[in-house]
């Protein structure tokens, strides 16, 4: 077999915009505000780091018991549990600016004035390189119908949300739909730069002694593992249908996974639940992507985006 | 807060310490450096994906200042996989976490109360500060008491063992707190002011912080609860407080001063 050249392959991507040094970033509510993680995981090498998600006021979340294991993967009913814009502009983002990475702010609300509060209060902060918005939240003045598995709610938030801020928008889309390639449609056609998907999948558990669910909140997000299969179709699918960068997840845990993240289409992907089982699963990815680039002798990671042969 | 990272420990023990418990002795002398009384790791059970979560167990002693020992009972498939890790083999592990025990005060005398398998970070307080120690073990029957060696040496260490079973098979007749109320009750012996360490399950805990607040007794509880990450990020371990909201077992915790708990809400048992 001929020597490969020696130079390393380039790991950059420009995600919408936002420049990455490497596709790997931390998914959202798996990382804390980076600072968890400072002994561990070197901020430096990371690609980007999606903090956990902002509202506009604090919210102290559910009641426990918040998470329980399944296989392969684990639901939870956190209830979005952060302290806030201010004080993550007071107290987190600082810690976060010091190091060379992208921040990106996954931002949240329980109402349109919510979610715009919020994006106008992140708009021109220094420091933040983009927003994610989850979509995800139930709109508690629609009645409790959840922004993000209705086509028309996901198109006006995220719409109304462009026309607030200038930072590169991403919508992390909910996989608990029937068509994705219906809502990455809309929130191409609402202006967003790019797409996160997914977010976790709507699951249960029931201890069959006591009859109780094992969530309070008796239904909870299912990631892990468990969901990469779905995670990737869902990927595939959207890239398929809108010409928007994609942020891939679900249940990453090597590089392998991300690599088949990158095939199906997406240009960066985000580590999550492995964060909390493998403290330093973001940099072995980075590594091992690095690694596979250069065994098969590929010059850039960009070269691997959307290849996956299906025919 | 000590220096939280990921070691990948030699196991050098893990064997059946009777009474339902294994005992794993793990190597990992920059973790065991930092280690005090009330810590916990985190630990992979298996490299595999499932089941995906490391386990949080208290540290039950220190040895040699490189040693860890920790005690499990055998309760699900996590740790039923953990039973046939060999010598030998490595296992990935996180810590030490957490805040710890405070250290007791000139003039107090720590009363220690170990419910269900509650007793390992009992065990290490023990080793430090046992001198003046009383302990308190309460189980439904004697089978279900922390196993003879980790007894062994808690009678080494401490003072006096008390004994509380729920049949009668050992010790007082009932709970733990019963035992614990009759030996409150005694006509103050001493100078000594008496300060309450417990750790046990949820409902054992909200006995004695009940019991600990009518006798204006100082009770510090060691919160057991399911966690994904053991580094305060992952929200799962929360436990409601008085003041409002909720706090991390994992980083806030898992020592609490009892009045702080909400025991009203959240969890009642399990």
């Amino acid at each position: 077999m001929a020597m490969r050249t020696t130079k390393r392959p380039d790991l950059s991507v420009d995600f919408a915009g936002i420049r990455l040094k490497n596709p790997v970033l931390t998914a959202s509510g798996t990382f804390g505000y980076g600072e968890e993680y400072r002994e561990i995981v070197d901020l430096n090498r990371l690609g980007g780091v999606i903090v956990k998600g902002v509202s506009f006021k604090p919210i102290t979340g559910n009641p426990p018991p918040r998470i329980w294991e399944t296989p392969s993967g684990m639901l939870n009913a956190i209830g979005l549990e952060n302290p806030g814009v201010e004080v993550f502009l007071r107290e987190k983002l600082p810690y976060l600016r010091q190091f060379d990475t992208a921040v990106i702010v996954n931002v949240f609300g329980y109402s349109l004035e919510d979610y715009v509060a919020v994006t106008e209060r992140l708009d021109g902060v220094p420091g933040i390189a983009g927003l994610e918005v989850n979509i995800s939240c139930p709109n508690v003045k629609a009645g409790g119908i959840v922004f993000g598995t209705n086509v028309m709610s996901s198109f006006e938030l995220l719409s109304t949300l462009r026309k607030k801020t200038k930072l590169p928008l991403i919508a992390k889309l909910s996989p608990n739909v029937t068509d994705i390639a219906e809502f990455a449609r809309a929130a191409a056609d609402a202006g967003c730069d790019g797409l996160s998907l997914v977010n976790t999948l709507l699951g249960m558990a029931i201890d069959v002694r006591s009859r109780k669910p094992r969530l309070a909140n008796c239904t909870g997000g299912l990631s892990g593992p468990a969901i990469r299969p779905v995670a990737v179709r869902m990927v595939w699918q959207a890239a398929r249908a809108v010409r928007l960068p994609i942020i891939g997840m679900g249940g990453i845990m090597t590089a392998e996974d991300a690599l088949e993240f990158v095939l199906a289409g997406a240009s960066a992907v985000a580590v999550g639940t492995a964060n909390f089982v493998e403290p330093a699963a973001t940099l072995a990815v980075i590594d091992g992507i690095e690694a596979f680039l250069a065994q098969e002798g590929v010059a850039s990671l960009r070269e691997l985006v959307g290849q996956v042969r299906t025919s | 807060m000590p220096s939280t990272r990921v070691h990948e420990a030699l196991v050098v023990e893990n064997r059946d310490a009777g009474r339902g418990y294994y005992r794993i002795v793990l190597r990992a002398p920059a973790l065991a450096a930092q280690a005090r009384p009330g810590h916990f790791v985190m630990l992979r059970v298996s490299e595999n994906r499932d089941p995906l979560l490391a386990r949080p167990f208290g540290i039950a002693s220190v040895r040699s200042a490189r040693d860890l020992d920790l005690y499990y009972r055998v309760v699900g498939r996590g740790t039923a996989l953990l039973t046939a890790v060999k010598k030998g083999a490595e296992l990935a592990v996180h810590g030490p976490l957490g805040n710890g025990f405070p250290a007791p005060a000139k003039g107090e005398m720590p009363l220690l109360v170990a419910g269900g398998s509650g007793f390992p970070p009992l065990l290490f307080f023990a080793a430090q500060h046992g001198i003046r120690a009383r302990l308190f073990a309460g189980s439904r029957d004697k089978a279900c008491l922390p196993p003879a060696a980790a007894m062994q040496a808690f009678r080494a260490m401490v003072q006096a063992v008390h004994y509380a079973t729920e049949d009668g098979s050992r010790g007082t007749c009932g709970f733990v707190t019963d035992a614990l109320a009759a030996y409150l009750a005694r006509p103050a012996g001493g100078p000594r002011r008496p300060v309450i360490y417990a750790c046990g399950p949820h409902p054992m805990l909200a006995a004695v912080s009940s019991l600990a607040a009518d006798r204006g007794v100082t009770c510090y509880v060691s919160v057991e609860e399911r966690m994904a990450c053991g580094l305060g990020v992952c929200m799962g371990c929360s436990v409601a407080v008085k003041a409002g909201g909720y706090r991390r077992v994992c980083k806030e915790g898992p020592v609490f001063d009892a009045r702080e708990i909400d025991w009203g809400t959240g969890r009642t048992g399990r």
